[in-house]
């Protein structure tokens, strides 16, 4: 199963960092995924987004207002996959 | 020809001893703890602390203090308080608190209200708190009033955004605390940290023929509020050069690991803020080192935070909290010093007549230029406080100056623009029209009490005018809405302001 990831939030350098430890999560994990970058507000009031970034896995919410490590990435992805 | 360059360098001189004056004088002790409880607060303070208030089944006496207290925790950076308050508006506890938190947030971050304070007074600073704090609420409740059907049909579905909770962790409440304590103990005026308790002199010639050839550099006017540079002052901005040259090197990617670079500028750090602590002075046999109380408090606060720093927490929430500080840094700092010389460039073309017509007693045309000035003029964060300072060196009121202290965080036509995305118009330009009138209020209120009105015939004013408010607004709310069952709203003055409760 592939992992479909999101990333919220546009311009924060946040925001950019999330993406690229997402992008050394997946690397990591050798998975496929497809990876979405959006600042749509609409998408934030849809996951309940309350702070950016905003982290989604397969339409979850997993992460919000802050950015995670890439090993706590890896672990929820793992968790995601199993 | 020959007048105009004389001109230009005297701006330009104005400018640098300003911007020199501020960075010796004001920055060090108070920015520099302040951006690091602004990253502490970021990184290591679970937002779902704060959020959970905020959910749409809080009950009123909670949901507005908590927007009211959340705006400290979570509006230090911006990316919080656009989403934060479109959710609290349209999956939460409703516009009104989203209202409350709007209004208080940007007024009562921890770098605003430490640069308020140092910069130009605790009073202000205090004021700033309270009467936001009041008015945020207050504003807010009106907000709901006059929209209440319109709230009442606020999307009341789908999972509760806020049903998330968290707590604090201990060692964050510990960490904050001893952060709060370096700032405090860095800026307070009182005897135990002013007093100098032991001094000696260094041998080291030549630091009186310094400081005269600094006054050369920097003139000065002390009747004009204006402020030069010393010996240890330029030491200090010296260290803060080889500070932003380290942190480049050594905070840029703390996020993946800390490097040598990164406890070079830690070092730095700690030795900035306790030459800032020392008192220099200049004497023809050397320079002569005074230690007040704070060099030690500072000291001991410094040795508490490494301590803490180096055993309560990961490395990861220490390199995150280190990245948080640094990306304030990088965000606001850069444009601060902009603004900093910008005011001290423009300082001699205003004349203080001009301010002291205009402003110069606490008049309700004062107030209202004040808070004019604020909404049509967009200033950086933090870059409002030097200008404030500008104008009260050049004889502003103090009532006037809170006006427009309150009003330039809170009103900008782009700010307007972006609330009345989510809102609407109609909303916005009530909330720009309640936020004009009682900034200038504040304003008067402020500057009576300056004036020396008593503070409780003020207090009791304002609530008494508040209930009649509420009074009014009620009444009209409910002729206008007599089809919908009326929530009860109580009225401004009975809500508790001070801080609920926190796990």
């Amino acid at each position: 199963m592939a992992l479909n990831i999101k990333v919220l939030g546009s311009g924060c350098a946040n925001c950019a960092r999330l993406e690229k430890h997402v992008k050394a999560a997946v690397e990591q994990l050798g998975v496929e995924a497809t990876l979405i970058k959006t600042g749509d507000f609409d998408e934030y009031t849809k996951y309940n987004l309350l702070a950016t970034p905003g982290l989604v896995v397969n339409d979850k919410l997993v992460a919000a207002g802050r950015v995670p490590a890439v090993s706590q990435i890896v672990t929820l992805l793992a968790k995601e996959l199993a | 020809m020959l007048d105009l360059s004389g001109l230009l360098i005297g701006l330009l001189q104005s400018g640098l001893g300003n911007l020199a004056a501020y960075l010796a004088a004001h920055v060090l002790l108070c920015l520099v703890p302040a951006f690091f409880i602004a990253g502490a607060l970021t990184a290591l303070v679970p937002k779902e602390a704060v959020t959970r208030y905020l959910g749409r089944r809080a009950p009123k006496f909670i949901s507005y203090p908590a927007s009211a207290v959340g705006g400290f925790v979570l509006a230090v950076c911006s990316c919080t308080i656009m989403p934060l308050f479109a959710g609290i508006y349209k999956k939460g506890a409703g516009l009104g608190p989203a209202i409350t938190f709007l209004f208080v947030g940007p007024a009562i971050n921890i770098l605003a209200l430490a640069y308020t304070g140092v910069a130009i007074g605790m009073d202000i600073a205090l004021a700033r708190i309270v009467l936001s704090m009041a008015f945020g609420i207050g504003i807010g409740l009106i907000m709901a009033l006059l929209f209440r059907r319109d709230d009442a049909a606020r999307d009341a579905a789908g999972p509760d955004a806020f049903a998330a909770s968290a707590s604090v962790p201990r060692a964050s409440w510990l960490l904050l605390g001893l952060l709060v304590f370096l700032l405090i103990a860095g800026t307070l005026q009182i005897g135990l940290f002013t007093n100098t308790y032991a001094q000696v002199t260094l041998p080291v010639a030549g630091t009186d023929a310094l400081q005269a050839t600094l006054n050369r550099l920097v003139p000065f006017d002390p009747a004009r509020g204006e402020e030069g540079v010393t010996v240890q002052g330029l030491l200090l901005i010296v260290l803060l050069l080889a500070i932003a040259g380290a942190a480049w090197r050594g905070l840029n990617h703390v996020d993946e690991g800390f490097n040598r670079w990164t406890a070079v500028t830690l070092a730095l750090v700690a030795a900035t803020l306790l030459i800032a602590a020392l008192r220099l002075t200049p004497a023809a046999d050397g320079l002569t080192m005074a230690f007040p109380g704070k060099f030690f408090a500072v000291g001991l606060a410094l040795l508490g935070t490494w301590a803490l720093a180096r055993r309560g927490f990961e490395a990861y929430e220490m390199q995150e909290w280190l990245w948080e500080t640094w990306r304030f840094v990088k965000q606001i700092f850069p444009l601060l010093i902009v603004g900093v010389f910008a005011v001290g460039a423009i300082r001699p073309l205003i004349r203080p007549e001009w301010i002291e017509a205009v402003a110069g007693s606490n008049t309700l045309f004062g107030n209202v230029v004040g808070v004019l000035f604020g909404v049509f003029m967009y200033f950086p964060t933090l870059v409002e406080v030097p200008i404030a300072r500008l104008f009260l060196d050049l004889g502003m009121h103090r009532g006037p100056l809170l006006a427009y202290l309150m009003a330039d965080p809170e009103l900008s036509l782009q700010s307007i623009l972006i609330i009345a995305s989510v809102i609407g118009r109609r909303k916005a330009w009530t909330y720009v029209g309640w936020v004009a009138l009682f900034s200038t209020l504040a304003g008067l209120l402020y500057g009576a009490w300056v004036d020396g009105a008593s503070a409780w015939l003020i207090l009791g004013g304002t609530a008494a005018g508040l209930a009649l408010l509420a009074l009014v607004l009620n009444r009209l709310a409910a002729r206008g809405a007599s089809a919908l069952v009326a929530p009860k709203f109580p009225a401004p003055e009975t809500v508790p302001v001070e801080t609920p409760e926190r796990p």
